[in-house]
């Protein structure tokens, strides 16, 4: 079974903006997906509609096979959902907001506070989690969310920009408790984000958003097979031959489009028997990034 | 009621009763009606009473409530039909001051969102709401009317070395109508709550509930209204079946969408 599933989902706001139109993919469990766009293209809606905070207005979403429009509580109770305007409660500490949320969730006293614990553990946050959450930082406050999502323990886990405002190491720890999460449980991770960079660092698999359309899905070899955009080999040489196709990016910096990998010892060979100097090789990829922009141009110039 | 629903309860009163500010205010309207006015009240009644005023209402009192000395007669009147309404003051304003913030205050902390993705249904948030609100005004009333019996009682035994004797209606009052007016008035102000986008908006129109209520109070000083027990028995089953229902149709109206708007 699929983990979520949009067939046609769209949604328009009382006020008659559309959100999102008509997006259709699926995830299967134990994905990392990026679901990715700008500010205003459609993510949180996207999450809020397979969450049940919304109805849609076309089409259906199923999470785990259920319809998150007619039983919201049961895909409550197998998802766990962090998003900016989820926040905790200030006046209680770390570990009591996560014993609080772990008793609404069903689970006993003791069973919450040693997985509050470990969970917080963790995330780096076994000291604090005696203070009260008025005194934690940003940072603390989006790593104490993460503990408090996982603390019924989902099978999917919706995360809307989890690493915003958390400095590189903790990021990093955050990052990979998701992999681990995902590798080892199980647990389908929906992650939104508009850091594209930070997305290709941890997903397996993508969506592309834009103004509430799904521009594209896949993993990321798919997406650069959507694209025009060829490989770019980068030589630091010295000497360059003529009549190669390289073009000079910088003082002894050239680029070359190629449209395969065994291009590459051909043309170092061929660098090399006409008397240049190869002092560096670097092939680049389109990144996620180029991949989106290239989409949202094509999606303009079809406009 | 299920574990889920006692843990959000549980969480509302605990959080009530640790912000000092909150339970000092919600202390002040009890202590000024069950122990200053009753004392004020028994005082004038004790140093007046040869007021002819009040001597010609007391020739105007059924035979029933006349037991010969006028001084305790009044002080029973007081107790029996001026305070009561008072009284029923208190559970509407402690109620108020929790549940104007039941939903509007969660979302201004923003922490509406997170309890909305756990596995209770709007119904549920709804009716645990509104539960703790209730909970928390039941207590306040039934202590605030011990504590106004005991203050009376003892002024009563020291004015005049007697007992008053409370009556049935206090029973009808405590047990039917100051819960379903309670729970009416919760209802209206935690659904205020759930559509107003500040704590302020809500309390503003929260206040508007005590309204029927004051202008009751001052009929009772205009001139007391003796009611029947059978008839307060009567208004007090109505008051509970409006509360019922209006809790069940309240419950039904909210959907995460409109409770996020």
């Amino acid at each position: 079974m699929d983990a979520v599933v949009l067939k046609n989902l769209s949604k328009t706001y009382p006020n008659g903006k559309k959100a999102v139109s008509g997006i259709d993919f699926s995830l299967k469990q134990g994905e990392i997906f990026g679901f990715l766009g700008p500010n205003g293209a459609g993510k949180t809606t996207t999450v809020k509609l397979l969450t049940g905070m919304l109805t849609p207005s076309e089409g259906e979403c199923r999470v785990l096979g259920l319809n998150p429009a007619e039983t919201p509580e049961k895909v409550h109770d197998l998802s766990g959902v962090v998003t900016e305007h989820a926040q905790m409660y200030n006046n209680m500490t770390g570990k009591q907001n996560l014993v609080f949320y772990g008793s609404v969730f069903g689970i006993t006293k003791a069973e919450a506070e040693k997985r509050a614990g470990s969970l917080l553990e963790q995330l780096d946050l076994e000291e604090a989690g005696d203070q009260k959450l008025s005194t934690y930082s940003t940072g603390m406050r989006q790593r104490l969310s993460l503990a408090r999502a996982l603390i019924h323990r989902p099978r999917i886990l919706f995360l809307d920009e989890p690493t915003s405002g958390l400095d590189p190491e903790s990021a990093q720890n955050v990052n990979q408790l998701i992999r681990k999460l995902a590798e080892d449980k199980k647990i389908t991770i929906f992650l939104c984000t508009h850091q594209l960079r930070y997305a290709q660092e941890i997903c397996t698999r993508y969506g592309l958003m834009d103004q509430g359309k799904l521009l594209a899905t896949g993993t990321l070899g798919e997406l650069r097979q959507r694209i025009d955009s060829d490989t770019i080999l980068e030589i630091c040489a010295a000497h360059m031959p003529e009549g190669l196709g390289f073009q000079k990016a910088e003082e002894m910096l050239y680029e070359n489009r190629i449209h395969r990998d065994s291009e590459i010892p051909v043309l170092v060979r061929q660098i090399v028997t006409g008397g240049g100097d190869i002092y560096s090789v670097k092939v680049r990829k389109p990144s996620l990034e180029d991949i989106y922009f290239s989409l949202t141009a094509r999606e303009k110039e079809d406009a | 009621m299920n574990q889920k629903m006692t843990a959000v309860i549980r969480k509302d009163l605990v959080s009530i009763t640790a912000n000092k500010n909150l339970f000092l205010s919600l202390l002040v309207v009890p202590l000024v009606f069950t122990i200053v006015l009753p004392s004020i009240l028994a005082a004038a009644i004790h140093f007046a009473p040869g007021d002819p005023d009040i001597q010609k209402m007391t020739d105007l009192l059924p035979t029933s409530l006349c037991s010969g000395n006028m001084e305790l007669d009044l002080l029973g009147l007081m107790l029996n039909y001026i305070l009561p309404v008072f009284f029923l003051i208190i559970p509407l304003m402690s109620a108020s001051i929790m549940s104007a913030s039941s939903f509007v205050g969660e979302k201004e902390k923003q922490t509406l969102e997170t309890l909305l993705y756990c596995p209770l249904s709007v119904k549920q948030i709804f009716f645990a709401k509104v539960m703790a609100s209730f909970l928390l005004s039941m207590t306040v009333s039934l202590l605030s009317f011990l504590v106004m019996l005991l203050v009376l009682e003892a002024e009563t035994m020291f004015f005049l070395g007697k007992f008053l004797v409370p009556g049935i209606n206090w029973l009808i009052i405590l047990l039917l109508i100051a819960p379903s007016i309670s729970l009416m008035a919760i209802t209206l102000i935690v659904r205020g709550s759930a559509k107003a986008q500040s704590v302020e908006e809500a309390q503003q129109g929260a206040v508007f509930l005590v309204l029927p209520l004051i202008l009751l109070a001052t009929g009772q000083f205009m001139g007391v209204l003796l009611i029947n027990v059978w008839i307060l028995l009567g208004l007090g089953g109505i008051c509970a079946l409006a509360a019922v229902f209006l809790l069940k149709k309240s419950m039904g109206r909210f959907t995460y969408e409109l409770l996020l708007k």
